[in-house]
């Protein structure tokens, strides 16, 4: 078991720097000039006097960024430039060589809790919903539930997440409906409100985005147990507990117990999911997330912004994957004793 | 099992696939179908082929100081030139300013969008946006894809090794995430996304085909045609992949999906290369649903939700064997 968890940690460290490197190579590129870029939104402003203070302008912010070297003011290869990103990197430096690291990590620490709590919500809902409702189409397969749910999966299923997100807001906050707020985490005024009412005010700005954030992996969960449950009524072993005659609610039990733990190595996806969804989701109802971050990140082409990000995301889910692998480990003894 | 649910009813009919179809076609055809230019037309003895030319690129001018339409209104009945304009003769940024916000009407049946032009040809348009990205994207990965994996689960040994540790690795990519700073940092080039997107795409092509091969290649009449003599290249290409053909099917009609929604949802964040995409559509359309514009939000839903269910439909029937 040891053995198997330096391996795997190893390999997740392996994986880290494959994404990082490749994320790198292709943000080097992309024909951005961030400084370039820059000075020219500055030059909007407080026009430059010529040509030359424009060109020694850029050159500084280059420097500023890593973009070329200090010494020499050429480009360094773009090898080079990944193991120094490293290297900072790797002490938590994500932003250029002489940029404000501290702002950088502060607006990731403030945009981090919103995006977790969407995550952690929708997930929570996904699997109180669909636990259930899957465990209840599996155990009667073709029975009146299953008919019913199975078709409203496949179509719910089948519609993008930003038109999901779309209709609902025309519906219920938009045109139409003005029931549920639109944007934002909670409404203008509210810090003079009661600790009550700022609650249910809370609440009620997470309906919506949660709601269109939990359908992608309720639909996951719902068929993924479905097809699990069924699957195990089939097996020998349940066959047997019930021409035994055995208690049905305990038939039920061990039934239950062997078709939800692989449930588990769902997590991979589901976070991949949520990572998209959150850049949706964010963005239509003007969430500050990290999917918000990012997006104003990619806007305005900061490539040290989105480097960190993807760095996040993916951490999270290369945890994500390592943990349900180490659960299915502990719930399922078969997993352990076959590897 | 559960025969009479309306998804299950849908597996034998044809609707899907000639939809599917139907919007393949719409999206390679698009200029020639819905324009403002004439497919064809005469001017003094000379011949023009704008609308041809909007396929591949800019359409000429119009003859003289006039836009083709204008010509085309003015056309005298006797005069000799002439000019064969597309069945829906609306192009999709050709505005019309007593239009605006026009709800659907005999001459535009889906209405007119905030600035006159009409939704119909906008749809069309879009088809072309979405093909044009989704199907050399789909094609690329399924190529790929299924080299990779035919590769890995025929010859196993390193080779299947390296191609699993590269699926690995990109499994882990957050595909909106890395389809969306690719979208933006490389502009409007629709090479670029198309070459992100198969590189986002081709493993679910290659984990698909692995895993067919590796059963595949157990099988008995694998062990007599290499007792007959067959070399391993024809083996593979003749014998084996074939037989993996429906399930590459199935992969090829999901990525579809989640193609023609990637570029649907980066349209949708304004961040799409097309200039006429059914997300942008929607975007806009939903800005505008307050001022009661139900047309312009309306159609774009219907439309992807229609082309994404359609892909789904397909995928679900060639995935499981048709009932006896």
């Amino acid at each position: 078991m040891r053995r198997w968890l330096a391996m795997r940690l190893c390999w997740l460290v392996l994986m880290l720097l494959g994404i990082t490197f490749v994320t790198f190579v292709v943000l080097d590129l992309a024909p951005v000039d961030r400084a370039a870029l820059e000075v020219a939104r500055a030059a909007q402003t407080s026009p430059m006097p010529d040509a030359q203070s424009r060109d020694a302008a850029i050159l500084r912010l280059r420097i500023r960024y890593g973009m070329v070297d200090e010494a020499t003011l050429r480009p360094a290869p773009v090898l080079d430039r990944y193991l120094a990103w490293l290297g900072r990197a790797a002490t938590g430096r994500f932003a250029g060589p002489n940029e404000d690291h501290a702002a950088l990590w502060h607006r990731l620490g403030e945009a981090l809790p919103v995006t977790a709590l969407l995550g952690f919500l929708s997930l929570l809902v996904a699997f109180l919903v669909g636990m259930p409702l899957g465990v209840q189409m599996g155990m009667h397969p073709g029975g009146r539930c299953d008919r019913l749910v199975s078709p409203l999966l496949f179509a719910v299923g089948g519609v993008p997440e930003f038109l999901l997100a779309t209709l609902l807001l025309l519906a219920f906050s938009g045109a139409y409906l003005q029931w549920l707020p639109a944007n934002g985490l909670r409404s203008n005024g509210s810090e003079h409100w009661t600790f009550v009412e700022q609650v249910v005010d809370f609440g009620l700005h997470l309906c919506l985005p949660v709601a269109v954030m939990s359908v992608g992996p309720l639909v996951l969960v719902t068929r993924f147990l479905r097809a699990s449950v069924a699957r195990t009524l089939e097996t020998p072993f349940a066959v047997n507990l019930r021409a035994l005659g055995i208690e049905p609610s305990i038939v039920r039990r061990r039934l239950l117990v062997n078709a939800c733990a692989p449930v588990v190595t769902l997590a991979g996806s589901l976070l991949l999911m949520l990572v998209g969804g959150s850049i949706v989701v964010e963005n239509l109802f003007a969430l500050d997330g990290l999917g918000h971050l990012l997006y104003s990140a990619v806007t305005r082409q900061d490539q040290a912004m989105v480097m960190a990000l993807v760095i996040i995301s993916s951490v999270a889910t290369l945890f994500g994957l390592l943990a349900s692998d180490l659960l299915y480990r502990l719930v399922d003894p078969r997993v352990r004793l076959s590897s | 099992m559960n025969a009479e649910t309306p998804v299950h009813r849908m597996r034998d009919s044809s609707i899907p696939l000639v939809f599917a179809g139907f919007v393949l076609l719409v999206g390679l055809l698009a200029p020639l179908l819905a324009n403002e230019v004439p497919i064809v037309a005469r001017v003094g003895g000379r011949w023009y082929f704008p609308a041809v030319a909007d396929c591949f690129g800019q359409p000429s001018a119009g003859p003289g100081d006039l836009a083709w339409k204008q010509w085309w209104s003015r056309l005298a009945a006797d005069s000799p030139d002439f000019a064969i304009m597309p069945p829906w003769p609306y192009g999709p940024i050709e505005t019309d300013s007593a239009l605006f916000r026009a709800a659907p009407s005999v001459a535009h049946p889906l209405g007119n969008d905030d600035t006159g032009r009409d939704v119909l040809s906008r749809l069309v348009h879009g088809a072309r946006t979405a093909v044009a990205i989704a199907a050399p994207a789909v094609l690329l990965a399924g190529l790929l894809g299924t080299l990779l994996g035919a590769l890995a689960g025929f010859f196993r040994g390193w080779v299947d090794l390296v191609v699993l540790r590269l699926v690995e690795l990109f499994l882990c990519f957050p595909t909106l995430l890395f389809l969306l700073f690719a979208a933006a940092f490389f502009g409007d080039s629709r090479g670029a996304l198309i070459l992100m997107m198969a590189s986002m795409f081709w493993i679910s092509f290659a984990r698909i085909v692995r895993g067919e091969l590796l059963s595949l290649r157990e099988r008995e009449f694998v062990l007599v045609a290499r007792g007959l003599g067959v070399s391993e290249g024809r083996l593979l290409r003749r014998h084996l992949l074939p037989l993996a053909k429906g399930q590459i099917a199935v992969t090829a009609a999901f990525s579809m999906a989640s193609a023609i929604t990637t570029e649907s949802t980066l349209s949708f964040l304004n961040l799409g290369p097309g200039s006429v995409s059914w997300g942008a559509m929607l975007r806009q359309g939903s800005q505008l649903a307050y001022l009661g514009a139900w047309h312009l939000w309306l159609f774009p839903a219907l439309t992807i939700i229609a082309i994404v269910t359609c892909c789904h439909v397909l995928a679900d029937r060639w995935r499981t064997p048709r009932p006896a």
